[in-house]
């Protein structure tokens, strides 16, 4: 479990090398053939000056080559089906984020179990640099499922966790989720992930994986944005 | 009908170009204006290409450049990879390879150019500072409804009248194949352009109201106080997506099916031999057109739309592999046993393959709902539909322009500038879009003027730059072959490629009316791939 960087990613970069060896595979079985066929059957003056007419077709070969392939992305559907539900599946014991999208930031609420706010965090839009101070870094803790509860406040926007390659709409009027899990200590990008505007290449945050410890005292910390009465 | 009794377009003044009802003239007006735009929009493209080269912003401002990624990508898309060639080639060959004089509305075909040419001209005006529309192509709600989108309304005239023009299209170009075909022409021996056109225009009649829908509610939110995409008061931005992609996804099929189209009769033509299974082939182009209606939600795979959905529409986005599959192993087996001939409109019809087949298995992933929830709206789906609209698309109607342009000019396309803006073409665009790709799927969203310097990101950019110029000279050789070509292009023969496609038995240029008074005769074994002779070019 400690060799795993993040989840979802392990399973989506499963999934793409997967794809990726159906891909060349097929791309290998088709272009060569074809390639090959190109050099083959050139024109040649006096030798091969018409093509043969008696090859219009073969259904025994097209059957196979239309049978095949449905078998091939019907697997490949099936897998990703798999995948999909793990993606979707949100663990037990997972934290809770609220986050709203606005144009262009996130407020981040920290939900405790009967779901208060205990802790807020936003971030500032700043339209040219990629810095983020402190107080606007959305801490989680390393090693423990998080939970991402999604709303925009204006336009839909999406929330993107790089390192564990998940996204997900932000969207108005309705509450979407995403969950993920971080292993490795260190700080990473979140980006918004649908078009929002002026700024939307600037909405967004840096995720801060910290040891849960030390998470826990974060939490509790007097530091935070949050309003009284969370 | 207007006497066909107008002039020759090359010696057509002002009035007979605006007044024209002739097929002929109307492609021509169409592919002229589709490949003006198409320069337009390639040259924004550079613009936001240099923008995204490096990290901050060196070149424009972010509200410009959305303007830019808006105007790039609707015109491209409805311009370059709709009207185009559709409107282009479709007008100039449908009654020719059917045996036709003209389509079966010309008065209305006259009317569809010219909503075509209004959408145009609200286009131009979005250059002028004020009017810019940055909501891109897609013109998602609420944001869409926001001041800061731009002139909104710009965006949904223009989508109205290339609306008008698409319908009113489609009704023509049904009804010509249907009622207007030649003595001799049938289903089972109708060239597959034609079949591809017209599956093409079926789903252009069903689905463009569609998107007609989507924003003509837009346009009431934004303007008359109502509340379709508003939460607040009752309404719902996917209610947008769901009705604007219920057409948008089919329209990718619209853009691609005819140019399918053109490589089966380009490379049978080089291959010197019938397209193998020409009857799956036609079976083919209807699956691809059927399967285009059931697979929009993949669009919104992250939008929030229930999990049942998206795994639903996963299943059947996979499926359209299928016939698009079958079509790309039919090529490939026509090649066997050919008289292989590399002549340019070959080599882009190749290129535009080998790309397509690309270009569709990268939309696995994209149909796979686990990986998309990782690549959506990254470089990464821009690197897959440029694989398929900007080459294959493109490597395809600059085939069909070499091809198809002794019957149009009565000049040859000068074969140098052909072969040299091909590989040109085809090796920029590798570049630039294989980067594209990478960078997606190391996380780089799409749409961003400005990114943090993550130094994967920054290299892969700047190698995407190079590509795109390299693609930018070859676009440019390409067009400045159209001109010698137009002015002292060799001569042309009726048949220069000694095909037996009706088209080719009428002089080169094309008469003004056609086959003359009565229908050509077709043979009882008339087919439109038999190569029996050898080629003589």
């Amino acid at each position: 479990m400690d060799q795993v960087f993040a989840y979802p990613a392990k399973w989506w970069n499963e999934a793409v090398i997967v794809w990726l060896v159906v891909a060349v595979v097929i791309y290998a079985v088709t272009a060569v053939p074809g390639l090959y066929f190109i050099f083959k059957y050139r024109f040649k003056p006096g030798e091969r000056e018409v093509g043969d007419h008696e090859k219009h077709g073969h259904w025994g070969l097209e059957a196979l080559w239309t049978i095949v392939p449905t078998i091939v992305v019907l697997v490949l559907a099936t897998y990703s089906f798999a995948v999909f539900k793990k993606q979707r599946t949100v663990p037990e014991d997972a934290m809770t984020l609220k986050v709203t999208g606005f144009m262009w930031g996130w407020q981040v609420e920290y939900l405790d179990d009967k779901g208060n706010t205990i802790k807020t965090v936003v971030t500032a839009y700043n339209p040219t640099s990629y810095e983020a101070p402190e107080e606007q870094k959305i801490v989680v803790p390393a090693g423990k499922p998080v939970k991402v509860l999604l709303t925009s406040m204006d336009v839909v926007h999406a929330f993107y966790v790089m390192p564990a390659k998940i996204v997900e709409d932000a969207v108005p009027g309705r509450i979407t989720y995403l969950w993920f899990q971080i292993n490795k200590p260190g700080e990473y990008w979140v980006f918004c992930r649908e078009f929002c505007g002026t700024g939307h290449s600037h909405m967004f945050a840096k995720l801060k994986v910290v040891p849960p410890e030390q998470f826990a005292l974060w939490l509790k910390g007097s530091s935070d944005l949050a309003k009284k009465g969370g | 009908m207007r006497e066909a009794v107008a002039v020759p377009w090359f010696s057509a003044g002002l009035k007979e170009w605006i007044f024209t009802t002739d097929h002929k003239k109307i492609g021509i007006l169409y592919f002229t204006t589709g490949l003006v735009f198409f320069i337009v929009a390639g040259l924004f493209g550079l613009l936001i290409r240099f923008e995204q080269n490096s990290p901050g912003f060196q070149v424009v401002s972010p509200s410009f450049y959305n303007y830019l990624l808006t105007g790039h990508g609707a015109v491209m898309l409805l311009w370059w990879a709709i009207a185009a060639h559709i409107g282009g080639f479709g007008n100039f060959l449908l009654p020719l390879m059917i045996g036709a004089r003209d389509v079966a509305f010309p008065r209305l075909n006259a009317l569809s150019y010219w909503a075509f040419f209004g959408a145009s001209v609200i286009v131009l005006l979005t250059l002028i500072p004020g009017n810019h529309i940055k909501m891109m192509w897609t013109g998602y709600p609420p944001y869409a409804a926001h001041p800061d989108a731009g002139v909104t309304a710009y965006y949904v005239f223009a989508i109205h009248l290339l609306g008008v023009s698409s319908i009113a299209t489609a009704v023509n170009f049904i009804t010509t194949y249907i009622r207007m075909r030649a003595p001799g022409i049938g289903f089972w021996n109708t060239n597959l352009y034609v079949h591809s056109l017209i599956a093409a225009n079926v789903i252009q009649l069903i689905g463009v109201p569609s998107l007609a829908g989507a924003v003509t509610m837009l346009f009431l939110d934004r303007y008359l106080g109502t509340n379709f995409f508003n939460p607040a008061l009752g309404g719902d931005p996917l209610l947008y997506q769901n009705v604007f992609w219920f057409y948008s996804h089919p329209a990718v099929y619209v853009m691609i099916i005819p140019i399918f189209g053109f490589y089966s009769e380009i490379l049978s033509t080089f291959a010197r031999k019938p397209i193998f299974g020409y009857k799956s082939m036609v079976f083919a182009i209807w699956g691809i057109a059927v399967i285009s209606f059931i697979v929009w939600i993949h669009h919104m795979f992250t939008s929030g739309v229930p999990d049942w959905a998206r795994v639903l529409m996963s299943y059947t986005t996979v499926l359209v592999a299928v016939p698009t599959g079958v079509k790309i192993f039919n090529w490939v087996a026509t090649l066997h046993g050919g008289a292989i001939i590399l002549r340019s409109p070959m080599l882009y019809t190749l290129g535009g393959i080998f790309m397509f087949l690309i270009g569709g298995l990268t939309g696995i992933p994209n149909a796979m709902v686990a990986i998309d929830l990782g690549v959506h709206d990254s470089l990464f789906v821009v690197g897959h539909f440029h694989y398929v609209l900007g080459m294959a698309l493109t490597l395809g109607i600059f085939g069909a322009v070499i091809f198809w342009f002794p019957k149009v000019v009565g000049k040859m396309y000068p074969e140098n500038f052909g072969k040299i803006s091909f590989w040109l073409v085809f090796i920029g665009a590798n570049i630039f879009y294989f980067t594209q790709m990478l960078a997606g799927f190391l996380g780089m969203p799409r749409r961003y003027p400005d990114y943090p310097p993550i130094p994967e990101w920054v290299v892969l950019n700047q190698i995407s730059t190079v590509g795109a110029l390299i693609l930018g000279l070859g676009v440019l050789v390409f067009l400045i072959g159209i001109v010698k070509g137009l002015t002292s292009g060799e001569k042309a023969p009726a048949n220069p490629w000694q095909s037996p496609s009706l088209e080719w038995r009428i002089d080169s240029p094309a008469p003004v009316d056609n086959f003359g008074e009565k229908p050509p005769k077709v043979e009882p074994d008339y087919h439109p791939y038999k190569y029996g002779a050898p080629p003589t070019f």
